[in-house]
């Protein structure tokens, strides 16, 4: 009869498993009672197991880097004489179970096979990781595609788009308005958190993006559409402010099958209205203190924007981004009217649709949201002014919360 | 805007500055009668007389030089040939430039540059091709800057020398001919601490300094023709570090590869390594992949050379091993 080796008082009364390190001995090797044969890691330590009899080592039921129940056999001493054929009669039906831990993970994914590491702990990237813990995914099962059977976010975007009903973790995509750049988005992010995939690229002559390479709205929205095209994800939920919206309205447009959603915030293109004082106001201003009035005016409480604000706003706006967006304006906006009219584009949008505008708006009316079609939802804030995602972030991003699980639900699987 | 090679544009700066700020002065090695060996200070002695002097080989004293002039009120410019003999500037940098100003509670500024230029590719050899720029970025208290285009490399130049604090100009020897489009209208200083998106992508980022950009940008085109769009952005700043737009870029194409000249181990590349782990850990699909110069000396022969020094393959190749 084969005696079981086991980890006995070692492991401690924290663990349910150990991680067998190292071997000791061989199969066939003769032990005496005493001798070290294994060595496992446990919650404190790394601890020696001891044979606990004379004999030879028979059947390793643990090898190396498994992981094993602390009341499971590591392995068997035989008798001397005795074989190995009685020792697997005597010991393995009773320990087949526990000794291996995920016999039908094995048969659900072929190849490639599970990555995971000695020790049951699983190989993914951090942001396949991330991806997976907001959408509530367990990697143990999923199959990974990369170096040495690493689950990449490919792997975990592939799982969500196959399993129904979790959250596909589409990317939103936020374009800021005129004269703003990508960093309008920070508070209304924060409340999103930070597992919802972001992206925040900046119009032309914004930000650190190059000037636009035509004249005219058709200039600002090409490179906007080529970067779309370069984007991995199938499909993205599109977020636009003010003239960001008119740029993702002329996206949804152009690109039906590959939006998820349409928000628009305060857009511009809908109607002639526009309070172009404002606009020229901004990009005149080459101290903080001209510029401080007009920033003031995008919001409903001025008290929200400070001197501070004015100057950093100021800092970030060298000549050359004056520049391009003084000739952008006097494209846009000539003679304080809005040179485009966008419509007859949002008459035909089909995805998820919704309007966000602050009742306060003092650049854009927000009468102009009553060209949106029938199934799209208004949100009209009170107190707010043309900024509703900085002015009240968590309503806004609330609303955007609804639109993403709405379009997620099937609304947006019309593509 | 006007059509400049990028010593051109440098030559430009320092006479600008020069013109408008009777503190700045230019001193160094060959850098007035000979109009500096790559001739980034030709004309600037007869223009601006005993502004512009010569000085015998002992960099060691030229630095100590710098440190007090910008004491004592002047804004120096100091030309250090190779950036391989700048170890021998290092005490006055790292012992004298960078702490003064903390030691003595702000009451002294150090508003001082070192032009210098490092890099290899022409066959200049173990003592005179290499990049040693993680040698001064350790140092905290000096500002290192590395500009690639004509336009960056003047208005870098001028940011440096307003700088009130000592800033580490990194010219690169293949850069010096390069030409490109100034806007000599603009004589705004740049600012120093700002990366440069030198191309959009989604797929990978791939952050270069100096010559290593062009190295990218070439990667980049190799990529695209396997549907690969990789971003290149341009550090510029080497210390500081444009954080925002690491994070941002790494937040989109959760790959990155960084790229520079200087050696692998202890190197800047290590630190970016580093600062994208800290900062975007979470944002990371693949290990950030490494691109520097192997860890031996530069070798002479040009076809050694190649094998040792990174180029738009090695990088091409690091940005699929962080895609696979």
């Amino acid at each position: 009869m084969a005696t079981p080796i086991t980890i006995g008082a070692a492991a401690g009364e924290y663990m349910e498993a150990v991680l067998v390190t190292e071997w000791r001995a061989r199969p066939g090797d003769r032990v005496r009672a005493g001798d070290v044969v294994a060595v496992v890691e446990t919650a404190k330590a790394a601890t020696e197991v001891e044979a606990p009899c004379d004999g030879v080592l028979g059947r390793i039921a643990a090898g190396e880097g498994g992981e094993v129940a602390i009341d499971t056999p590591l392995g068997f001493i035989l008798a001397e004489g005795e074989d190995e054929g009685e020792a697997e009669t005597a010991g393995e039906p009773e320990y087949a179970a526990a000794s291996d831990p995920a016999p039908e993970t094995r048969q659900a994914t072929p190849m490639p096979a599970p990555a995971r590491q000695p020790g049951g702990r699983v190989v993914a990237s951090p942001v396949a990781r991330r991806l997976a813990r907001a959408a509530g995914l367990d990697l143990s099962h999923l199959a990974g595609s990369g170096p040495r059977g690493r689950i990449k976010r490919r792997d975990v975007e592939a799982a969500l788009a196959a399993a129904p009903g979790v959250d596909a973790a589409l990317p939103v995509v936020l374009l800021h308005g005129f004269a703003a750049d990508a960093a309008i988005w920070s508070a209304l992010a924060a409340e999103l958190g930070r597992d919802r995939a972001l992206l925040r690229p900046e119009l032309p002559g914004h930000g650190k993006a190059p000037p636009p390479p035509g004249a005219g709205f058709n200039g600002l929205v090409a490179p906007m559409l080529e970067w779309l095209d370069a984007q991995q994800a199938a499909r993205l939920h599109l977020v636009g402010h003010s003239l960001g919206g008119a740029v993702a309205l002329a996206l949804a447009g152009q690109r039906p099958g590959r939006i998820a959603s349409l928000t628009l915030i305060a857009p511009a293109g809908l109607g002639p209205g526009i309070d172009g004082e404002a606009l020229a106001g901004i990009c005149r201003a080459t101290h903080p203190e001209s510029l401080l009035p007009w920033l003031r005016r995008l919001v409903a409480d001025p008290g929200l924007i400070g001197d501070d604000y004015a100057r950093a706003a100021m800092a970030g706006r060298g000549a050359a981004l004056r520049a391009a967006q003084t000739a952008l304006a006097g494209r846009l906006f000539p003679d304080g009217t809005q040179g485009f009219d966008l419509r007859p584009v949002l008459a035909g949008v089909d995805v998820p649709l919704r309007l966000i505008w602050g009742r306060e708006d003092a650049i854009l009316p927000w009468r102009q949201a009553l060209a949106a079609p029938g199934h799209a939802g208004l949100h009209l804030l009170p107190g707010t002014g043309h900024m509703p995602h900085v002015e009240a972030p968590q309503l806004v991003a609330r609303i955007l919360r609804e639109v993403l699980a709405a379009a997620q639900s099937g609304g947006g699987d019309r593509a | 805007m006007a059509m400049m090679r990028y010593a051109e544009a440098l030559n430009l700066a320092l006479r600008e500055e020069m013109a408008r700020d009777d503190s700045v002065f230019v001193f160094g090695e060959d850098v007035a009668a000979y109009g500096g060996v790559f001739k980034v200070t030709q004309g600037l002695a007869e223009a601006f007389g005993d502004r512009v002097r010569d000085t015998p080989i002992s960099e060691q004293t030229l630095t100590a030089m710098a440190v007090t002039a910008a004491m004592a009120g002047s804004r120096p410019v100091l030309e250090i040939m190779y950036a391989d003999f700048l170890p021998l500037s290092l005490d006055a940098l790292i012992n004298q430039a960078s702490v003064y100003h903390y030691i003595w509670n702000g009451q002294v500024s150090m508003p001082f540059v070192l032009r210098t230029q490092g890099g290899g590719g022409v066959g200049t050899g173990a003592q005179h091709a290499k990049s040693l720029d993680a040698m001064v970025a350790h140092v905290p208290g000096l500002k290192v800057v590395a500009p690639v285009t004509p336009a960056d490399a003047r208005a870098l130049l001028k940011a440096a020398i307003r700088d009130p604090h000592p800033v580490i100009f990194l010219e690169h020897k293949l850069l010096y001919n390069l030409r490109g489009e100034v806007p000599e209208e603009d004589d705004a200083p740049g600012e120093i601490g700002r990366a440069r998106l030198v191309r959009e992508g989604g797929d990978v980022s791939i952050f270069a300094t100096s010559r290593m950009v062009l190295e990218a940008e070439k990667a980049a085109d190799d990529l695209a023709g396997d549907g690969i769009a990789a971003e290149v952005i341009d550090l510029r700043s080497l210390r500081p570090l444009d954080l925002g737009a690491i994070t941002a870029s790494v937040a989109k194409t959760n790959h990155a590869v960084v790229v520079n000249e200087g050696w692998r181990f202890c190197g800047y590349t290590a630190e970016l390594a580093a600062t994208i782990m800290d900062r975007a850990f979470d944002d990371l699909d693949a290990p950030v992949e490494r691109v520097a110069t192997r860890d031996m000396p530069i070798p002479y022969a040009e076809t050694l050379e190649r094998e040792v020094i990174p180029d738009a393959a090695a990088i091409a190749a690091a940005a699929r091993r962080a895609l696979a």
